[in-house]
């Protein structure tokens, strides 16, 4: 192997402390400062207070919405009820199908959407003289926000007036795909996949061009066709990235919900009515049930995290305990 | 070191915790019962000018009337010397901005459009009692007096439950009408008579069988000019519920035991949920037989869907909002139609869509006074005659008295005409009358229940469901909601 | 620049990549064209069941969102301001955290790694009450500074978090051989870290901005008359007489015409930005 490899990849959530001893080379770290009384906890306790006041309050207020009823009028109010909440929602069978739908239109999103971001990051990344024109097209639309994505997904697909609903009906397609229950959900998985998959291939492009040359000549040199080196070589060395992409759209895959809103509203028969919209009718459109609300958004809040729990395992950094640093739990 | 990081982490929490009492205890104190009636002292006497030099907010529902006066405001600033901003957003984030409003116990917004359905019914208690401003000497009086606005849309629109409090005064009227093409029905007209045996034209002795038998004959005969005989607002969404509850209605079917009284000043105990009833599996039957035949795309369509197909000349007759027509007029002049909706075995009914503006009950003082003049001035027969005739807006009255103003008079059943909307009068004055209105039951909870009513409907349109197991999962749902 | 395969997948590569490109661009483009289009087209051209390209272009929805009723150049303002301040707060602290959080060392570390992460997994609706309560004892609603706020309570973590995977791949030995040099730690960070972590700052710059102009659940609820941002202006046009397409499309246009300036202003250093990764990474 290279000595590019050496530098092995790793992300702050799986830092190791230290790198490997090298041989050759004098080490003159003994014990590392450690803690909170460091330059390196000095350089982010501003951000971390910032976020802790953003953060700390609306998780209580949400944990103790979850166990309450709320009232909101002439300022919120809270009557505990137990695990009332909790009782009524996971005891809702609808929920449930709307989890089970959720959890498609996850998978179908962030799916999709890592694999044609690699395919564009990586034509990209071949790219010589075009490549900042192109990449400055490709990324337009995701700075359409949302709902103006949606809203064009609707106009360009209403059945009336419609460019590609007119193209689709010039080769026999001429059902209205947001009219029938089952063309609905992938109908609005696409429009997510146009709006986000140029995001993904951003952040990959920028791990690409981080894969040292030196890297790839060697694979080159070993005679590896394109695609083994991509599968053994490249993209091992870029699932610190990787990562950040997968977290990154699954987390907001699970949140927004603006496009459902502009297209579909959750229709037909609760076709594409996916928990954040379940949870904002809670909170916003039925009266007093913000406490039902909470309890969604905290069970969206542990999706995200066992997500992200797992994402870590697969393609952060494999647990472990270097010499001199034993403290590190592991 | 690390007993430290604990001590850190822990200290911010008891912290956090208890900024948050605090700010819950803050929250707790509420607001009076009797609307107070501040006096101004800017102004020297002159009871608009009292206030002059303070800023409110309106937050408005992006209707006709409100793009109306947000593009003139400048008469009742000069008038007052009150600022206003006016906030323009879809009914579903204005529910939601005041429902973060009044979980403040301040008030960011003072002048509320206040939907009687979503934020009237369910957050009385969040709108002060417009009456003590009403009564009081310090403001100038209501215009002509309450009796000018048309009684039933005064109830509808401003009252819950206490009928001796007033919530909000009638600003829109939308009110669902038969929408049809002349120009079309000119051309096929004879020949479908000779068809079908009765004059296809869409009339006030139209019955529901009858408008599904135009629509099919259209799609089976009139291809070249319109794509298909009718539309509907079927989306999984309000309009469904509002486009479906003119069919029930008129089968007979009701949602709640004690009906349409329920419409006017709404109830908390309405009675059992009725809508799984003989009428109501009827009524659902007929409407799903309606949808086989209305243009497919019908189920991605709202209101603004039906409307922007009609225009486009997709379709030859829907039913829709009535303020629709200044829309129409433009894309068919002098070609549309209007007319009752079509009769049905017990009544006819037409949804009754109206709004009244209102005010945050936490506003106080020279803003609660400001306010209070905004929805004076805004509700005037002078502004609601600026409304109609604006270019942006197209409103409808909520008085008498404009309908009866001799420039609005002339311009009825005109075209090209000055007030596109007030080519509908016609029919709307006739929709407006007791037997012909349909109100919809005015409970706390009717938010959820319309989520049920519209997703079951949904359910039934694009997944082939039952209409007696619609309206028996719809009738247990609604039940649950209102334990 | 480097180009991976041997020399034959290089030749295909060669005819394929050009192809492939053009795909992917027409792909993203084209129902941008299409808006673009629409915006100049009068309502007639619009509302017809023949979507066609032959018209006579008009200024009438450009007109229509920037006077009466629609008060777009001042939404344009308050995005602008809030998506420059809030990045650039953002990005300023996320390098400074994200470094710290690379190179710190401590058993909890990890913990606050993933906290970091998960305060942007808040699941947007159900915080909004609280953090509306909050916001509103502290006067922040309707204003710029509350704004920019509620935009780093999402593009604060995600800075951090992307800035410390892209410090952590900076090699140790760049690093230590700054150390040995007698650097001081924020020496090495300003003239060694910063430098060779530019992908990454242009990479989460763009990323930010993003997330900040199309905000529209936090920017709605927290803002007034006076802060509404462009993404309101999108609901807002979506009026109860009608969906204007032509004003949504001129809306469109003005939402994507900043952002490719700002994209095009830059695609130097964006590019050199993600190339620079490349030569470090050696």
């Amino acid at each position: 192997m290279s000595a590019g490899l050496d530098a092995a990849p790793r992300t702050a959530l799986r830092a190791r402390a230290v790198p490997p001893p090298r041989a050759g080379r004098v080490k003159r770290r003994v014990r590392p400062p450690r803690g909170l009384k460091t330059f390196e906890f000095a350089m982010m306790a501003p951000a971390l207070t910032v976020l802790f006041v953003l953060s700390w309050v609306p998780f209580v207020v949400l944990v103790a919405m979850s166990f309450a009823k709320v009232r909101t009028l002439g300022g919120v109010s809270l009557t505990f009820t137990g695990a009332d909440n909790w009782s009524a929602v996971l005891g809702d069978g609808s929920i449930w199908a709307s989890w089970a739908r959720s959890l498609v239109y996850f998978v179908a999103i962030v799916g999709l959407e890592m694999a044609l971001g690699l395919a564009v990051a990586l034509v990209l990344h071949q790219l010589v003289r075009a490549r900042s024109v192109v990449l400055s097209v490709v990324l337009l639309p995701m700075f359409l926000a949302p709902v103006l994505v949606g809203l064009l997904g609707r106009f360009m697909l209403d059945s009336t007036i419609g460019l590609y609903a007119k193209i689709l009906q010039a080769v026999g397609l001429g059902d209205d795909l947001l009219a029938s229950p089952s063309t609905a959900l992938p109908t609005i998985v696409s429009i997510d996949v146009w709006q986000w998959t140029p995001l993904v291939a951003l952040i990959l492009l920028a791990g690409l061009t981080a894969v040292p040359p030196s890297t790839l000549e060697a694979a080159t040199v070993d005679g590896a066709g394109y695609f083994r080196t991509l599968v053994a070589i490249i993209l091992p060395q870029m699932k610190p990235i990787i990562l950040v992409a997968l977290l990154v759209r699954s987390m907001d895959a699970i949140r927004y919900f603006d496009i459902v809103v502009a297209t579909t509203n959750g229709g037909p028969a609760d076709a594409t009515k996916i928990i954040p919209i379940k949870l904002y009718e809670f909170a916003f459109r039925f009266n007093n049930q913000l406490g039902k609300a909470a309890v969604l958004g905290l069970t969206m809040l542990v999706f995200s995290i066992v997500m992200a729990r797992i994402f870590l395992r697969f393609f952060g950094d494999r647990p472990s305990v270097p010499a001199g640093d034993g403290g590190d739990r592991g | 070191m690390e007993p430290r990081t604990d001590a850190f982490s822990r200290r911010q929490l008891l912290a956090g915790g208890a900024s948050l009492a605090a700010l819950i205890a803050l929250q707790a104190c509420s607001t009076g019962d009797e609307t107070e009636t501040p006096k101004g002292s800017a102004g020297g006497g002159d009871p608009w000018k009292q206030f002059s030099g303070t800023a409110i907010n309106f937050i408005s529902e992006n209707t006709s009337p409100s793009a109306a006066i947000a593009a003139n405001l400048a008469p009742f600033e000069q008038l007052t010397g009150i600022k206003v901003k006016v906030q323009q957003m879809e009914l579903d984030k204005v529910v939601e901005k005041c429902k973060l409003d009044f979980s403040s116990g301040t008030a960011q917004n003072h002048v509320i459009y206040a939907d009687p359905y979503q934020i009237l019914a369910p957050m009385a208690d969040g709108l002060a009692d417009l009456r003590p401003l009403i009564d009081s000497g310090n403001y100038p009086a209501v215009e002509k007096g309450l009796g000018d606005f048309i009684d039933t849309q005064l109830q509808a629109t401003g009252s819950f439950i206490d009928d001796k409090k007033i919530f909000a005064l009638p600003y829109d009227a939308p009110t669902m009408i038969l929408h049809y093409r002349k120009d079309l029905f000119a051309k096929y007209g004879p020949r479908a008579k000779a068809d079908l045996g009765f004059d296809p034209t869409p009339s006030d002795s139209m019955t529901w069988q009858q408008y599904l038998a135009v629509a099919k004959w259209f799609n089976e005969n009139a291809r070249g000019d319109v794509a298909y005989g009718i539309g509907a607002q079927a989306k999984q969404h309000d309009a469904l519920q509002c486009d479906f509850s003119n069919v029930l209605w008129s089968f007979g079917g009701d949602y709640f035991e004690k009906g349409q009284s329920l419409g006017l000043r709404g109830s908390e105990e309405p009675g059992a949920v009725t809508v799984g009833s003989a009428a109501g599996v009827a009524a659902a039957t007929f409407y799903r037989d309606l949808l086989k035949v209305a243009h497919p795309s019908s189920t991605t369509w709202d209101w603004t869907g039906l409307a922007d197909a009609f225009v486009a000349g997709e379709i030859a007759m829907c039913p829709n909002w009535h303020e629709f027509a200044a829309g129409e007029e433009k894309a068919f002049p002098g070609n549309v139609g209007y007319a009752l909706l079509p009769k049905g075995p017990a009544r006819r009914a037409h949804i009754f869509g109206g709004t009244g503006i209102g005010i945050n009950a936490n506003a106080k003082g020279d803003e609660l006074g400001a306010a209070w003049l905004f929805v004076n001035w805004a509700t005037s027969p002078q502004t609601q005659l600026m409304s109609l005739g604006s270019k942006v807006g197209g409103g409808t009255p909520t008085r008498t008295s404009v309908y009866e103003m001799p420039e609005v008079k002339a311009e009825e059943g005109k075209s090209p005409s000055k007030f596109p909307n007030i080519r509908t009068a016609e029919t709307v004055l006739k929709a407006w009358q007791p037997e012909n209105i349909g109100l919809r039951p005015k409970v706390s909870q009717w938010v959820e229940l319309d989520t049920i009513i519209f997703t079951e409907l949904s359910k039934m349109l694009t997944r082939g469901a039952d209409p007696a197991a619609t309206m028996a999962a719809m009738q247990q749902q609604m039940q649950k909601a209102m334990q | 620049m480097t180009t991976a395969g041997t020399p034959a997948t290089r030749s295909t590569s060669r005819l394929l990549v050009p192809v492939l490109a053009v795909v992917i661009a027409v792909w993203a483009a084209l129902p941008l064209l299409w808006m673009l289009l629409t915006a100049f087209k009068p309502e007639t051209a619009i509302r017809t069941s023949h979507p066609t390209v032959s018209f006579a272009p008009t200024l009438d929805n450009f007109r229509n969102l920037f006077l009466g009723g629609n008060r777009v150049g001042a939404y344009l303002m308050n995005s602008l301001i809030v998506t420059g301040v809030s990045t650039v707060v953002a990005v300023t602290l996320g390098c400074l955290a994200g470094y710290g959080l690379a190179h710190w060392v401590s058993r909890y570390k990890r913990d606050v790694a993933f906290w970091v992460l998960s305060t942007r997994m808040a699941p947007i609706a159900a915080v909004l009450v609280p953090l509306f309560v909050m916001f509103r004892s502290a006067g922040l609603v309707n204003t710029i500074p509350g704004l920019v706020l509620a935009h780093l309570s999402f593009n604060l973590p995600f800075a951090i978090w992307l800035m410390s995977a892209f410090f952590a791949r900076i090699p140790e030995s760049v690093e230590e051989a700054a150390l040995l040099d007698g650097c001081t730690k924020w020496r090495r960070f300003r003239t060694v870290s910063l430098p060779m972590a530019r992908a990454g700052i242009v990479t989460t710059t763009v990323l930010c901005m993003v997330f900040s102009w199309n905000d529209y659940a936090f920017s709605s609820a927290l803002s007034g008359p006076d802060t509404a941002t462009l993404p309101q202006a999108a609901g807002a046009l979506v009026t109860q007489s009608g969906i204007d397409w032509g004003l949504l499309s001129a809306l469109a246009v003005v939402v994507a015409v900043p952002m490719l300036l700002a994209g095009l202003a830059v695609r130097r250093h964006l590019v050199s930005g993600l190339s620079l990764g490349a030569v470090t990474g050696e």
